[in-house]
């Protein structure tokens, strides 16, 4: 019973033990905020890796791409694991948006739009589409432009007292815009991404639909589709807009939905042979964001079909280089097959890893299948086509990071083994203050055992007392972490530590999980307790006429 | 004469000075009949603190005999004391071993904590370049790691069972202190935490278990309360030591060794640090214990504290006389 009363009171009355507890507390909450950053970093970065991917991947990383993806998606889906699959097309060009200077290198990524919706989460990564549902699209397009409707209403603005502040005309899109921009405000779709601007402000005050993004205005006319058809390209939004410091893109008026901008690629035959550059103007449809810098601010996106004619990777003649003469047709090509998977198969989750061996192993064969007369680099083509899943796929942007988490999870580890020291360091203090009451409970009957076991307990709560603290703390810093960043950078701008406009995500990761904080709970507690063990081996192995006597 | 409650036979003792050996105690003996007062005294210095030590199971004698109602205080030669000592000298040169081993270990111990995280950053270029050497300097360095980690968890699992023996080899002493033997200082070593009540109440908990607590606390909360009034303190209950006067202190503490109903209490210069009037005082309250039958023995330097007993004895030259 004694012991339970003395913990009590040496906590109560032993201000010191306050110390020990912020130690360990301090030591939990560093180590749960470390873990819940960088793991909330790590799931994001997951997330956002995995926005363009299929579950599985199939790619031979050959510029040249590979023959019969049409034969092979029309032989799987039949399997039962697979939902869709769609062909990709990889290339890279060099940029230029007419009447500026500016060119971009880019990588140019051919899609079939209305399968890869189906397939990854490309559609959630459109800026345009989110907003005019519907509107986006890779096929021939003309310029939209604003314009006014003299049949109309013009807007009237006036201010609190009813006073006249000014009056326009009512700005339209075309036809086919504003209705679906129509449809998604009276959804409720705001736009949140980009910075408050005064015409959002007078289209809400005229309680109008916002018109987001930037368009060709011309009110002196009635809204119209303009120019020369071209296809569309969907760009990264990182080529035509600047990310801000609070994570909102701002776009140019120089660069309206619909202009007109060039690419320029370099064909490569299925045999490797580079052929004469090609140049083809299109129309920026959207934009895209991943939250992957790296894809954002190099990836264009284009039709499927129409980059494979660009790249001349569609079906060919097959002809003799000696004689001239048609011996057959070269099959199209593709750079990549992405397949989305269903979880579950008779009630049975499907394995991935399981799936892309079976996949791979079923392309190899079409390479000596007599079914495809293929020529030899076709072959060659197809023995090197590899299917992996899209953590395999994208491991050389999540194991790094991975690999961070962990050294730097070990690094604080290490330092919060110095709460270990602090309780060692502080209840040998106390054992050395208090040798004379260990003397006295000794004398009174207290063993050996039984006051070495006062001290260890005596660690337990302050780890005890010390990891909950910390856990609270921890948890309360991490969930309010960017609002803690906000107010620091109201404070000082120089304090801001998460830069929106460097970082993909726009806040601090903040994921806290239940493993972890059991985790360095336990740990705190294991520390305190290893680190009062010498404090209660001392107290425990003293002699009580010697711990009476000492001064 | 009565049959002894405490009788001590050729009890010696010797403390180790540096390079040389105080010979405190020379082959002391003494009865203690029950019900008996009996006072030793002596120069300061003689030893008196050391024998009284020795009687009350606080100390261990390093020869001689010590009986409590003719059952042995010191583990006896040739029983379970002599085993647990036998095996704590066998862990105390383990013990010293480890350490040895722990202090060798140390340098490479630092450099191993530099070189291992190194290695461990650098294991695919080292397994790709060199596969062999690589992963026997990773299994080399992985050995000091967890030689270095478990030398510690070794020495404290030792250290452990070591205080374990201790506490084994010393329970017939401690049981005595906690259910027969009481102890007044001269320095009342009152628990500055604790208030009045609960210095008293302290012997009662160290001899009750958690589980009995709830139901023993009322009745030792009781009896905590009946002696501080029988000593004139039922007032002060809720005071601190620092509070109370050094007489009101040395009550308390006298209190504290009653608490229990030990068979004997034993008062290390009870008087000693208190005034006249104060030491008069606690000289009245030990004569009414003796009075109402309890057995007392006590050590004093003051002769007209040592003529309250019943029976002087003197220590000279680590040998009891009577006086």
């Amino acid at each position: 019973m004694y012991k339970l009363f003395l913990i009590l009171r040496y906590l109560r009355k032993r201000r010191i033990a306050y110390l020990a507890i912020a130690a360990v507390m301090l030591c939990t909450a560093m180590v749960l905020i470390v873990m819940s950053v960088m793991g909330g970093f790590l799931d994001q970065l997951k997330v956002k890796a995995r926005g363009l991917l299929g579950d599985i991947i199939i790619d031979n990383k050959s510029y040249s791409g590979f023959p019969l993806y049409e034969e092979f998606i029309a032989d799987i889906s039949t399997w039962p694991e697979i939902e869709k699959a769609t062909p990709v097309l990889y290339s890279f060009g060099l940029l230029r948006f007419p009447g500026t200077a500016q060119t971009h290198t880019v990588r140019v990524v051919g899609l079939r739009l209305d399968e890869v919706y189906e397939v990854n989460a490309f559609q959630r990564s459109l800026y345009y589409e989110k907003y005019y549902p519907g509107t986006t699209h890779l096929g021939e397009q003309q310029q939209p432009v604003i314009g006014a409707d003299p049949n109309l209403p013009p807007i009237v603005l006036r201010d609190e007292n009813g006073a006249l502040i000014g009056r326009g005309a009512r700005p339209l899109l075309p036809a086919e815009y504003q209705a679906a921009l129509e449809r998604s405000w009276a959804a409720g779709v705001r736009d949140n991404e980009s910075p408050p601007n005064e015409w959002a402000e007078i289209c809400r005050d005229a309680n109008l639909p916002v018109i987001v993004g930037e368009y060709e205005v011309d009110p002196s006319r009635p809204p119209a589709l303009i120019g020369e058809p071209f296809p569309g390209l969907i760009v990264g939004r990182d080529i035509l807009a600047k990310r801000l410091p609070d994570g909102r893109y701002k776009r140019y008026s120089l660069y309206p939905r619909g202009c007109l901008m060039t690419l320029t690629m370099v064909p490569v035959a299925g045999t490797g042979s580079v052929e004469t550059p090609i140049k083809q103007p299109f129309r920026y449809a959207d934009d895209s964001r991943t939250g992957i810098y790296e894809i954002d601010s190099q990836h264009v996106y284009c039709d499927f079909g129409l980059l494979q004619k660009l790249l001349r990777m569609d079906a060919a003649e097959r002809v003799d280089p000696q004689t001239g003469e048609v011996l057959g047709t070269l099959p199209p090509r593709c750079s990549q097959i992405q397949i989305k998977l269903r979880p579950q198969v008779n009630g049975r989750p499907v394995d991935p890893k399981a799936i892309a061996q079976r996949l791979q192993e079923h392309y190899h064969r079409y390479a000596l299948d007599p079914r495809f007369d293929l020529t030899l680099s076709d072959r060659q083509l197809i023995q090197f086509i590899e299917a992996m899943t899209w953590e395999e796929s994208q491991a050389h942007i999540i194991a790094p990071v991975e690999k961070e988490r962990q050294l730097v999870t070990i690094l604080f580890s290490i330092i919060s083994g110095v709460s270990s020291f602090l309780v060692l360091c502080i209840l040998y203090m106390i054992v050395v203050q208090k040798t004379r009451d260990i003397g006295i409970l000794k004398s009174v009957g207290a063993s050996h055992a039984g006051v070495a076991v006062i001290f260890l307990l005596y660690g337990l709560a302050i780890g005890l007392i010390g990891s909950v603290l910390g856990t609270i703390l921890g948890c309360y810093f991490v969930t309010y972490i960017n609002d803690i960043q906000d107010a620091l950078t109201a404070l000082n701008p120089a304090w801001q530590v998460w830069d929106r406009s460097v970082y993909s995500f726009d806040e601090i990761p903040n994921t806290v999980r239940a493993g972890d904080v059991a985790l360095v709970m336990t740990a705190a507690v294991a520390n305190a307790v290893l680190g009062s063990l010498l404090a209660a081996l001392l107290a425990g192995f003293m002699q009580p006429v010697e711990a009476l006597r000492h001064e | 004469m009565n049959a002894a409650e405490l009788t001590a036979r050729n009890i010696q003792k010797a403390y180790e000075m540096g390079r040389g050996r105080l010979q405190v105690l020379r082959g002391c003996s003494l009865r203690v009949a029950p019900g008996e007062f009996v006072a030793i005294m002596g120069k300061s210095g003689s030893g008196k603190s050391t024998l009284l030590h020795i009687l009350g199971a606080l100390d261990a004698a390093d020869a001689g005999e010590i009986r409590f109602h003719d059952e042995d205080v010191a583990p006896a030669r040739g029983s379970e004391g002599r085993f647990v000592d036998r095996l704590d000298r066998l862990l105390r040169g383990l013990q010293r071993v480890l350490y040895v081993i722990l202090l060798l270990l140390l340098p490479v111990g630092g450099i191993v904590f530099v070189l291992v995280p190194a290695l461990l950053l650098a294991v695919p270029a080292i397994v790709e370049r060199w596969p062999q050497a690589g992963a026997t300097h990773l299994m080399a360095a992985a050995l000091c790691l967890v030689l270095l980690g478990a030398l510690p968890l070794i020495l404290a699992v030792l250290l452990l069972a070591r205080l374990a023996l201790v506490d084994m080899g010393e329970r017939r002493r401690t049981l005595l202190r906690r259910r027969d033997f009481g102890f007044v200082f001269q320095f009342y070593h009152l628990l500055p935490e604790l208030n009045v009540l609960e210095n008293v109440l302290l012997p009662r908990m160290v001899g009750t278990p958690l589980w009995r607590w709830p139901r023993e606390r009322a009745r030792a909360h009781a009896d905590a309360v009946a002696v501080l009034r029988r000593i004139g303190l039922g007032e002060r209950l809720t005071h601190r030591p620092a509070e109370l006067s050094g007489g009101e202190r040395q009550r308390v503490a006298i209190a504290r060794a009653l608490i229990h109903k030990p068979r004997i209490l034993f008062a290390d210069e009870p008087t000693g640090n208190l005034d006249a009037a104060a030491g008069a005082e606690l000289m009245a309250l030990l004569k009414r214990l003796h009075a109402e039958g309890q057995t007392i023995v006590m050590v004093t330097h003051d002769p007209s504290v040592a003529a309250q007993a019943d029976r002087i004895l003197r220590l000279e030259d680590g040998q009891l006389r009577q006086v």
